[in-house]
């Protein structure tokens, strides 16, 4: 066996070298890998999915069920298709599932061990017993069968691209081109794209045109190419695979920008191209399928055009003197290629009858002494790890023939992959035996053999009259050709095995490793429905989905059924056409560009003093301070709660969402939105508000300050302030678009610094000295306005610790300069700044809730014991009507209580269940009864013992009891009592002091 | 991704906007003269045909703005865009152009992708 160099003007006279599995080989620039391992007659490429079979290159292009290989000098890129990655000088390629190399694979004992393995045996296997799923089977599993290695220490650098055109002509082969041709010059934007680097599709990798419009089809494609280049309208991408389409006409597809080029590693390699079109054209022509018959999966089996193709796009023969296996008359171009290159094909096999067989071929075989089999089938082939034997059956007859490489034509599928996508339906034709398009559901048309259009005669009208609805000029092409003008093919789908044994398979999906016998085996069980089978059996499941042989399978399929193959159906087709890396998906929203961050004014500040960061929605807030290297969170936080109860700490709260209401209904507005009444509030005061949905579950809190009944500013929590907003816009512009009112959102246009504790006052005397802070001038709950410096500040007495308190709103620009003025008036006073986690925890002592932490969706104010906030004399606000609903009023809702250990050295867990029982039992047999669980669970610093908020059924009226809160790890229950949830100054009198 | 004609910017990609749900869903006047069961079918009940549906839509990484959409849930189709305080188009200009993408049944789903 050896395969010989064919000039080829596709692949330069440039040698360079590869590496394949640690040996280096010579290939020519140009190359993909397949064609470089061929012309190094190297045929065992890889191993097979399920059984380790070993597996040569199948096909030359996108449909390759067999060739993966891992690149490692790309990111250790797996699963690349060795048909179509392009070779570079000094590319490193090795093979993938196997071990310890790919002659000698261990996991091949998974063929002796096939019968296990059949159709569905995931789900029959490895039942039992428990844990040995997750334990052995899956990872056992998870490493035998598979693919290649995922890339390490990757970083995307993809990068995505918008189009908007008239037109897109997907394929530039034949009729493509043909079809560009005609939008020369005209007024329609158009993209042609095309998966290879050079146009010609047909033309460019096979034999079977001679001459078009009296030229070489390599100087029609030539000129062709400079006529649209030169026209300004159309634009070409090459190297680009469309993978999707998309309703309303959208288009994903995929652009290598290095193909046969190394990667450089500051440059985009993918070019992901979203693509909105009014037309699409789909010119992607067919796909050959195989025949499945005994050992189809030896490596030196191939789909005859893809030999073809190999000789004329890659200027390789893979070998001189193949089998040709064919049911139809498309092959008659590969022999007359061979032939006129000297090679002499080992014998022609074709199933259909003498008589159907064109006179012209036979002629050859003849005049040629070829061997010729005629009304014959290939029984099977042999060998070890590659084709040796092949045996022919010729009715009763068999015939051995020594040959290492055989050439199997099944016919030909359009290529109906991205039509169905768009949601077109599809129709059986008999005279091609295959799917075809029929009634498009978007504004798509198709083209040349993807219509099911194998007539080169018939394409020049059929081109003319599809796109006829644009306003273009006619096109001529006069072909001449080196195949039957009229496609003939007899169906043959699988051929008869002489005999049974386990080593010989015959294969219909060659990636995933399905053989026929699976196929009848899941009809047997009754897995008849096409749907049900491909995933029973994961037929076409695998990456090339079943491109070469879906539709072998459907036919196999209606005939055990003993249905039409249109009564069968096809299985749905999905995006991606191809895969795609994630890579191309992702782009450059990787890492820290996945998601915006955001950071308030004084970030620098808390960057320098050591604080530990927490992600709350985008936001970047310091979490807690570590006061030295090794201060542990926990001592963190203890000393911080501490001191702030002692001297003063402050907050950069500068997150908080604020929203500016503003117009002559606001009033209304806010009465409508929130549980609280502002009607009697008075100008310049603030208050605690709570937001409802309609439900009557919490949705938001915050502080609203009433400067005027036309002029509200609401604070949200941080995460929630873009969904409050959307939801004020939301009920003004649909529900009371009579209300006059304007929404703002000004949580940017303010910093904001949340300082309290007793030394409090003392500090914002000594930062602002002008201001009386007196509890009778500045009482809580008010807010004033100031001039500072060049700037306007907004001070607010309010409070989430339980200490006194004020807000300082002040811009942004000063906000930096005003956090140092108050660190630096501070420092007599050790006011300490402080994170959320202190923050929570002083909250908790103080019996004040957190959305989202005492609230999850299903919690009523009323359940929260908040009804003093509830504007119950308000016709109307937004969840009102619910409070009363049967369910929200029941006496056995879960309600918010407080926690405190019996036993004051036990910690009380947050998200831990509150029951009964002192003691677990150590194996749980029946439910336990369950009252709650804890919602926050701390240590007190200024208690010194652990305290808890707790969600109760029928809390309210259990205070004074005693119950248990499981802990982790342990069977033991802590003993806990319920109280009052307000566990410091219950009088408010360090609030208002 | 689905082209989605906003009524005040005009065709935009999907992912600008946003789904409201059923449209024509009236807040009540007085919450309060409603029975426990009526209000709970504001609350809680809306309609999901396959089919000609009324939604709202709201271009929310655009100009914010709510509007309404008829769309056909079985091929996702948006056969009309109008403006919140516009009447509703009616049943009956829509119902010819119904199709289904797969000319699959009206209930149901299945993969009928060929034509018989």
């Amino acid at each position: 066996m050896s395969a010989i160099n064919n000039n080829c003007e596709y692949i330069s006279k440039k040698q360079i070298e590869i590496t394949f599995d640690g040996k280096t080989y010579k290939a020519y620039e140009g190359d993909t890998i397949a064609s470089a391992l061929l012309r190094n007659n190297i045929r065992l490429v890889g191993r097979s999915f399920k059984y380790h079979r070993p597996r040569g290159i199948y096909t030359c292009g996108i449909e390759e069920p067999n060739a993966l290989v891992q690149i490692i000098s790309e990111h250790n890129e797996p699963n690349t298709r060795a048909t179509i990655k392009r070779v570079y000088d000094g590319i490193e390629i090795t093979s993938q599932n196997r071990w310890p190399s790919l002659t000698y694979d261990f996991g091949a004992i998974n063929n002796i061990l096939s019968p296990i393995f059949s159709a569905g045996f995931y789900y029959k296997t490895f039942m039992g017993p428990k844990g040995f799923w997750k334990n052995l089977y899956e990872p056992l599993i998870r490493r035998s069968a598979g693919l290649g290695k995922p890339p390490k220490n990757f970083r995307s650098k993809s990068t995505h691209q918008y189009h908007n055109n008239d037109v897109v002509i997907i394929g530039a082969g034949l009729s493509g081109l043909a079809a560009a041709k005609k939008f020369i010059n005209t007024k329609y934007k158009v993209l042609l794209i095309e998966q290879d680097s050079y146009l010609g599709g047909v033309l460019k990798n096979s034999n079977k045109v001679k001459t078009i419009n009296d030229l070489t089809p390599r100087k029609w494609i030539s000129e062709t190419e400079k006529l649209i280049l030169n026209s300004k309208n159309i634009t070409i991408l090459k190297n680009t695979l469309v993978t999707t389409y998309n309703f309303t006409n959208h288009l994903i597809a995929l652009e290598d920008k290095f193909a046969g080029k190394k990667i450089e590693l500051n440059k985009s390699e993918l070019t992901l191209h979203k693509i909105r079109t009014s037309n699409t054209i789909i010119a992607n022509g067919h796909i050959e399928r195989f025949i499945s018959f005994r050992n189809n999966d030896l490596p030196g089996v191939m789909l005859a055009s893809s030999f073809e193709k190999y000789i004329h796009r890659y200027g390789v023969v893979p070998e001189k003197e193949p089998v040709i296996f064919t049911n139809n008359s498309s092959s008659l171009s590969l022999l007359k290629k061979l032939i006129s290159l000297g090679c002499k094909p080992n014998a022609y096999v074709d199933s259909r009858k003498k008589d159907n067989i064109e006179t012209e071929i036979k002629k050859i075989l003849k005049d040629n002494e070829i061997s010729f089999f005629s009304d014959a089938e290939i029984e099977g082939c042999d060998g070890n790890k590659k084709v040796e034997t092949i045996t022919i059956r010729q009715g009763k007859s068999f015939k051995k023939l020594q040959s290492s490489m055989l050439c199997v034509s099944g016919g030909y599928n359009p290529d109906i992959h991205l039509f169905t996508q768009s949601k077109g339906l599809v129709k059986w034709d008999k005279n091609i035996l295959s799917f075809k398009p029929d009634t498009p559901f978007q504004k798509t048309i198709t083209l040349g053999s993807t219509s099911g259009n194998y007539n080169f005669k018939k394409l020049c009208d059929e081109i003319n009259e599809k796109l006829s609805i644009f306003k273009t000029k006619k096109v001529s092409l006069d072909i001449n050709l080196n195949v039957p003008n009229k496609f003939s093919i007899t169906e043959l789908w699988e051929t008869k095995k002489k005999n049974n044994s386990n080593w010989s398979k015959s294969f219909v999906d060659l990636h995933n490793d399905v053989t026929t016998k699976d196929l009848k085996q899941a009809i047997t069980e009754g897995f008849d429905r096409i749907e049900h089978l491909k995933r029973y059996t994961t037929n076409s499941m695998g990456t090339d989905q079943g491109k070469i042989s879906s539709i072998n399978s459907l036919a196999i399929v209606s005939k055990m059924l003993k249905k039409e193959i249109s009564e069968v159906g096809t299985t749905t087709y999905r995006p991606p056409y191809a895969p795609l890396s994630f890579a191309a998906i992702a782009g450059r929203s990787t890492y820290e560009f996945y998601d915006p961050e955001r950071k308030t004014s004084i970030h620098s500040w808390h960057l320098k003093n050591n604080a530990v960061f927490e992600n709350v929605g985008q936001w970047k807030r310091p979490w807690y301070f570590k006061a030295s290297e090794n201060e542990t969170m926990h001592q963190a936080v203890q000393r911080e709660s501490k001191m702030l109860r002692e001297n003063a700490g402050i907050l950069d709260g500068s997150t908080l969402g604020k929203i500016e209401i503003k117009g002559r209904d606001a009033l209304e507005f806010m009465n409508l939105m929130y549980t609280n009444a502002f009607s009697k509030m008075k100008p310049m005061t603030s208050r605690y508000a709570m937001m409802l949905g309609e439900d009557g579950m919490i949705k938001d809190d915050g502080i609203i300050c009433k400067i005027s009944d036309q002029h509200f500013i609401a604070t949200t929590t941080s995460s929630g302030a873009p969904k409050v907003l959307a939801d004020m816009e939301e009920y003004l512009q649909t529900e009371w678009p009579h209300l006059q009112v304007f929404l703002n959102s000004i949580t940017e246009q303010f910093s904001t610094f949340n300082i309290s504790g007793p030394k409090t006052r003392e500090i914002m005397m000594k930062v602002f000295p002008d201001i009386d802070f007196s509890n009778d001038a500045f009482p809580f709950m008010t807010f004033k306005n100031f001039d500072y410096k060049k700037t306007k500040i907004r001070i607010m007495r309010a409070s989430f610790t339980g200490e006194l308190g004020y807000e300082i709103y002040v811009p942004p620009k000063f906000g930096l300069e005003l956090w140092q003025e108050i660190f630096s008036c501070g420092k007599e006073y050790n006011l300490i700044p402080y994170g959320t986690e202190t923050m929570h925890l002083l909250r908790a002592e103080k019996g004040y809730i957190v959305i989202g932490q005492e609230t999850d969706g299903t919690v009523t104010p009323i359940d929260l014991n908040y009804n003093w906030m509830i504007g119950k004399n308000k016709k109307d606000f937004i969840g009102k009507r619910s409070l009363t609903r049967p369910d929200t009023s029941r006496e056995d809702r879960k309600q918010l209580v407080g926690l405190l250990p019996i036993n004051k050295k036990d910690i009380i867990e947050e998200g831990q269940h509150i029951v009964e029982l002192n003691e677990l039992p150590k194996k749980i047999t029946n439910p336990i009864k369950y009252l709650g669980h804890v919602s926050s669970g701390y240590h007190s610093p200024n208690l010194n013992h652990s305290i808890g908020l707790a969600m109760i059924k029928g809390g309210k009226n259990l205070f004074g009891q005693k119950f248990f809160v499981t802990a982790t790890g342990k069977t033991k229950n802590i003993p806990v009592e319920i109280v009052n949830p307000v566990f410091i100054d219950p009088e408010n009198k360090r609030l208002t002091s | 991704m689905i082209l989605i004609k906003c009524p005040y910017c005009g065709e935009r990609d999907q992912s600008e906007f946003a789904n409201g749900g059923e449209a024509h869903v009236i807040r009540p006047k007085n919450p309060e003269s409603l029975s426990d069961k009526d209000w709970g079918e504001y609350v809680f009940y809306r309609n999901n045909p396959k089919g000609i549906f009324y939604e709202r839509w709201v271009h929310s990484h655009g100009c914010k703005k709510w509007f309404n959409a008829v769309r056909n849930t079985s091929t996702d189709q948006i056969l009309k865009v109008y403006k919140v305080n516009e009447k509703r188009p009616d049943l009956s200009d829509f119902e010819n152009t119904l199709k289904s993408p797969s000319g699959e049944p009206l209930v149901g789903s299945g993969n009928f992708a060929v034509k018989k």
